[in-house]
């Protein structure tokens, strides 16, 4: 066990176990917006798994996950904008901090890896994980409005 | 479609071709002549695809 | 001591589908199976399963519960259709 597989220990349990705790309870407007931290949080505790066991074939897990988990809150999004249309969701705060998690763990994952191609891939993952994550938090707070319900 | 419209097209077509082969080349693991074959094949396809939906998304 | 990664990851597998049984509104549920997709994700990886792992996420983060929402909405309009006539 090494600092890094410590490191994505403690974001998962304390990150994942937040999210499941705000997508157990309350109204709509927070279980959607914990399932798209649940999303934004699992990817960079992959990254640091991926460098804890050094496999770097672990960051496709983390790519494909920074482009399914917006996908996902979009889904939500898009079919449930009836019922958040009169009960938004606004959580700029805690999307800002798992954003800037996020870019923190893409940072340390850089400075370790080193001048190489696998450090523009980590960097391409970091910008879809954070441009994703912001995308969907917008998308359900209802900012897209040229998006009509079918 | 007038020559200008076709070289304006062919040119979106090529800046995407090249933003995507890189990304291709970023992604992989291992680069061989192989991977550069399929990359630039696959980088080829969906820059056609690109343009094609770029141009349908915009026109809206 | 890679073990203890397993553990936790394997609590919150636990923890979540208890969550998922428990909640019953299908709409809240299909949130819940959502966030069970992604942890059984992470599950596979630390089991040193990665590629079971990219399955689950192509399909558990987003292809079900997509599914399930359209499943409950096909069926209230097919319910709201029936009761609307009479």
């Amino acid at each position: 066990m090494n600092g890094w597989i410590l490191g994505a220990t403690l974001a998962l349990g304390a990150g994942i176990g937040a999210a499941l705790w705000g997508v157990a309870t309350g109204p709509l407007r927070r279980r959607v917006v914990a399932q798209n931290m649940s999303t934004a949080l699992a990817c960079p505790a992959l990254l640091l798994l991926s460098q804890g066991y050094t496999r770097p074939s672990y960051v496709d897990l983390a790519l494909v996950l920074a482009l399914l988990g917006p996908v996902g809150t979009l889904v939500f999004a898009r079919l449930l904008a009836d019922e958040l249309a009169d009960d938004p969701p606004r959580a700029w705060g805690v999307t800002w901090v798992v954003a800037g998690f996020g870019a923190a763990v893409v940072g340390v994952l850089c400075v370790a890896t080193g001048p190489s191609r696998a450090l523009v891939k980590l960097l391409v993952v970091g910008a879809l994980l954070i441009g994703g994550n912001v995308v969907a938090s917008r998308a359900l707070s209802g900012g897209f409005r040229g998006v009509r319900r079918g | 479609m007038n020559p200008r419209t076709t070289l304006l097209t062919l040119a979106e077509a090529l800046a995407w071709w090249i933003a995507l082969a890189a990304l291709w080349l970023v992604l992989i693991s291992t680069v061989d002549t192989l991977e550069r074959v399929v990359g630039a094949s696959a980088a080829a396809v969906a820059a056609v695809a690109a343009t094609a939906a770029r141009r349908v998304v915009t026109a809206r | 001591m890679a073990d203890a990664v397993i553990v936790v990851v394997l609590l919150l597998v636990a923890a979540t589908a208890t969550t998922a049984v428990a909640v019953r509104d299908p709409v809240r549920q299909a949130l819940v199976l959502s966030v069970l997709g992604v942890v059984l994700a992470v599950l596979f990886t630390v089991l040193q399963a990665p590629d079971v792992g990219l399955s689950q996420l192509a399909v558990g983060s987003a292809l079900t519960p997509l599914l399930l929402l359209l499943a409950v909405r096909k069926v209230r309009r097919r319910a709201r259709g029936r009761e609307d006539p009479e």
